[in-house]
């Protein structure tokens, strides 16, 4: 019998060849954080252990310095292309979150992938982000066609029947791939377990704080774990009582917070 | 790899049927879906406190109830009208059971939304308000389940609490949603009673309705999932479908989705509609380089013993059980765009993982059905039985089995416009006899056994089957002199002569091939009715037409001739220079290269003509004949040669029954 996280793994595969062969210039979205690196797991799966897609990294220059320092180990451990983009005119300016975080976030993380997006011609974007993130995110389809302006139309999404992904756009247009879509956050860390896989030490427990998303270190919290490894983070899913991202802090600016960013081009 | 080891981890505990199980909820404009998926999230108890504070704080900004529905349409747009524009799906465990259930939306202007979202489900709950019964969208979402090929429906009838849990108003409102959901074809497994709003009935028994001896809603729905026949893909043929060949440290890797069936290293494996034929060397996902077998839904690769060139868009299944193969078929479609259907453009078809341009024609059909739409109305939300013209062969089924390859969506340049399902008729009707009360068979002519009484002998087809350059050709010729100088009424139907004349029309797609059987089955016939011998020299690779055609001819009548001849020699032979074609790549589809020839298992006669003489042959069909009693015994007293003939080379399938 097929376990549940091989039905998983093997849509997402077959998700990430479909772009691969329908796409020019797919790129894995990756910030270090648990799901891009289990799709980036994903995408060596799909190739037979070669990943052949190069990795794009959105930096905010406000990230947590742990994040930078694991993300320039881990490329050089496993010999990954690495683009990392950044927003250079905003932050010259001085965009910081004291601005809004709204502003900050579509300026630095927004407006930076779509200059990246453009610069390096990418047609395809993986981006793992997943339904149960979020309300907006759960309204999303696999491919996510998104034009020049990187707007996502929700009211009038694209039909996707069956496997038959909206793959062909025209050049203007670039699209989102989400091979994660489907996957629960607690898939995520049984496939971690499962899969073994080298996994940002900032998720893990240290003083009596973990963080249970990562971002920017001025908009996301810690919560309160003694989950020092996979096995208790997983435990301590099992009975928790409040939402994957209630540490990060532009969701709460407002109630469709992540709607109104989204909408934008955000990921 | 990005692991901390390369060995596989640790295993993830779960236990029994671990199978993720989808599950569509449809139904009219406030019938209650979205309530009744809410209803099922709070109860389940996994919701965070923080998102019902949430809700909670949204409700009360708008001065509203708590709206469990909002826990999934977070859209600003959805909760402003209180409306569900896009899909959502929510997980949900039950008993052990993993399920997703997707909430569609009602509304006719959002049907691309719930198409998309349904097309995954297996089944459907239709939620039917039971003071307002079956309404307009209640039947599109069913005849959009039918054109998805999902064919079982269990039904909620909801708000039962607002007719004061009446039994009587339960039974007339059941009995009319059943004969809606027959009338469409579907299955209606249940009617069950709920109210989605109170949690009556829906995952306990409702001690309201002691009236109602079946299972409440979930249960019930869990136990037609798990019957559920269809969904069993392992046991149907394989089909994989071709993604696209990769290439890695000089390898190349031949990657795609089991969709049906069962794939094990070493089988023999056939490419439609390329004809192409290949062995599997290994089959490889990561962690294990070399798999057993690979099963539905398994993401593989496979490597190859015979490199051959084959692209995306191929489906891959045993020799043995081919997709169809052909230009056109039937279909059913759902129009699911705002842009009209036009009979002028040229559409683009995707169907597995590959892609046609085609036009569309609506099928003329007499009968008119409650189905079709014309071809002037066919809209958003429209249906139609169409016939798909497409502009190069395709591979694909009419099973009806709910398979990938009987699945394609319809698309202008970037748009998907129309969903559909291959229909199980074949578009060229009359080739099945058609049951029309203009025609019926014409009698009085001679009889059969007045010409045979009249010749000397009785009638007989002799069915040649064998490799190209096997010696079929040169047997019948021989057969056909020696049957002539003792006056015999005989004829000999060549394949290759029949295909430069009756047969011109055909290629080499095994559908093609059938045809041809099909068509010198028939003329086979006309013969035998005459009395005469009837010699059929054509390769006829596949079983299935080789029985076709013992239908058509009669049992009795028809004595299947194995020319059997090994490869090699077939190859060093090459009469018609067929073999070093195929080898340089000047041709496709040539039987035995890259097209199967599945051998008969219990023929007449087996002859192997790289060990007999051809006159050796024709004194053991001679004698088949006299043994059957084609030919008067003392005709046969002279032909005696076959006795002395080598026992391996000549196999009478007569004398060991």
């Amino acid at each position: 019998m097929r376990e549940y996280l091989d039905t998983l793994e093997n849509e997402s595969v077959f998700i990430i060849r479909e772009a691969y062969n329908k796409t020019k210039n797919l790129a894995v979205l990756w910030s270090m954080g648990k799901d891009s690196t289990v799709m980036l797991h994903l995408v060596r799966k799909a190739f037979l252990g070669n990943c052949p897609l190069p990795l794009v990294h959105i930096d905010t220059t406000y990230k947590i310095p742990e994040m930078i320092t694991w993300r320039d180990r881990f490329v050089k451990e496993h010999n990954l292309r690495l683009i990392v983009g950044k927003n250079e005119a905003a932050l010259a300016a001085g965009m910081n979150p004291t601005l809004g975080r709204l502003t900050c976030c579509g300026a630095l993380k927004t407006q930076a992938l779509l200059d990246t997006v453009s610069a390096n011609k990418i047609q395809g974007l993986l981006v793992g982000i997943r339904r149960d993130e979020e309300g907006s995110r759960g309204k999303e389809r696999v491919v996510s066609p998104r034009p020049d302006s990187g707007a996502w139309t929700y009211k009038e999404q694209p039909a996707e029947i069956w496997h038959h992904y909206n793959l062909h756009v025209p050049e203007s247009v670039h699209l989102r791939v989400h091979p994660l879509l489907h996957w629960t956050e607690m898939d995520v860390w049984e496939y971690i377990r499962r899969e073994n896989l080298d996994i940002m030490p900032l998720y893990f427990a240290q003083n009596g704080k973990r963080y249970r998303s990562l971002g920017c270190h001025p908009c996301t919290g810690t919560i309160e774990s003694v989950a020092s490894n996979v096995d208790e983070i997983i435990e301590e899913l099992r009975s928790t009582r409040t939402t994957e991202r209630a540490g990060r802090a532009q969701d709460k600016v407002d109630t469709y917070a992540m709607q109104k960013l989204r909408s934008g081009g955000y990921m | 790899m990005p692991c901390k080891s390369s060995a596989a981890g640790v295993t993830c505990n779960v236990n029994g049927d671990q199978e993720v199980k989808k599950v569509a909820v449809v139904g009219h404009v406030d019938h209650g879906k979205s309530t009744l998926l809410g209803r099922l999230l709070l109860d389940s108890g996994r919701v965070p406190d923080d998102k019902i504070e949430h809700v909670t704080k949204i409700c009360a900004d708008k001065s509203l109830q708590f709206e469990p529905a909002f826990l999934f349409d977070a859209l600003e747009e959805e909760q402003e009208q209180g409306i569900s524009i896009d899909t959502t799906r929510v997980n949900f465990e039950f008993d052990g059971h993993k399920l997703v259930l997707i909430d569609a939306p009602g509304h006719l202007e959002f049907l691309k939304n719930m198409t998309s979202g349904v097309s995954e489900a297996t089944v459907g709950i239709l939620v039917v308000d039971c003071h307002q019964g079956v309404q307009s969208q209640t039947e599109r979402h069913l005849k959009i389940l039918s054109v998805l090929g999902i064919e079982t429906v269990v039904v909620a009838l909801n708000k039962i609490d607002q007719v004061d849990y009446a039994q009587e108003v339960f039974e007339e409102v059941s009995a009319k949603v059943r004969q809606t959901v027959m009338q469409l074809q579907l299955t209606c497994e249940d009617v069950v009673p709920i109210s989605a709003l109170l949690g009556e009935n829906i995952t306990t028994p409702s001690d309201k309705m002691q009236w109602y001896t079946g299972k409440p809603l979930v249960p019930r729905v869990i136990e037609v999932l798990q019957s559920g026949g269809k969904s069993n893909y392992a046991q149907q043929p394989l089909r994989m479908l071709l993604q696209d060949v990769y290439r890695f440290n000089g390898q190349r890797h031949f990657v795609g989705r089991i969709e049906s069936g069962i794939l094990r290293a070493g089988d023999e494996i056939f490419f439609s509609p390329s004809g192409k034929i290949s062995t599997v060397e290994a089959i490889e996902r990561l962690p294990q380089r070399n798999a057993s077998e690979a099963l539905p839904g398994d993401s593989i690769a496979l490597r190859l013993s015979e490199q051959i060139f084959v692209e995306r868009g191929e489906v891959i299944s045993l020799p043995d059980n081919v997709p169809v193969v052909d230009t056109e078929f039937r279909a059913r479609i759902a129009w699911l765009s705002k842009q009209r259907f036009s009979p002028d453009l040229d559409y683009t078809i995707k169907l597995g993982t590959n892609e046609s341009t085609c036009k569309i024609r609506f099928f003329d059909e007499q009968e008119h059905d409650k189905w079709s739409a014309t071809c002037e109305n066919l809209d958003n939300g429209e249906f139609a039985d169409v016939v798909i013209r497409l502009s190069k062969q395709m591979a694909f089924d009419r099973t009806k089995l709910g398979c990938s390859t009987e699945r394609f969506v319809i698309c202008t340049t970037y748009e998907t416009v129309a969903a559909g399902t291959v229909d199980n008729r074949p578009v060229r009707a009359h080739k099945e006899m058609k049951a029309t009360p203009n025609l019926r068979r014409e009698g009085g002519f001679v009889q059969r056994a007045l010409y045979e009484e009249r010749i000397g002998h009785r009638g007989t087809v002799l069915w040649l089957t064998g490799l190209s350059g096997a010696g079929k050709s040169t047997l019948a010729r021989a057969i056909e002199s020696r049957l002539f100088e003792r006056g015999c009424n005989v004829v000999v139907l060549d394949g290759d002569n029949l295909r430069m004349g009756l047969c011109a029309d055909l290629g080499f797609s095994p559908e093609e091939r059938s045809e041809n059987i099909r068509r010198i089955s028939h003329s086979a016939k006309l013969f035998l009715e005459r009395g005469f011998i009837v010699i059929t020299a054509c390769i006829s690779p596949y079983s299935r037409d080789r029985e076709l055609a013992r239908e058509v001819v009669g049992a009795d009548d028809l004595q299947e001739v194995f020319v059997f001849c090994p490869m090699e020699e077939c190859q060093r032979r090459d009469p018609k220079g067929l073999y070093s074609k195929a080898s340089a790549g000047q041709v496709r589809a040539v039987t035995g290269v890259d097209s199967p020839y599945q051998p008969p298992q219990k023929p007449a006669l087996r002859l192997d003509s790289s060990k007999l003489t051809v006159e050796q042959e024709v004194a053991a069909v001679l004698d088949l004949l006299a043994v059957n009693g084609v030919l008067p015994p003392q005709n046969t007293a002279r032909d005696t040669v076959a006795r002395s003939s080598p026992d391996a080379a000549v196999k009478s399938g007569q004398s060991a029954r």
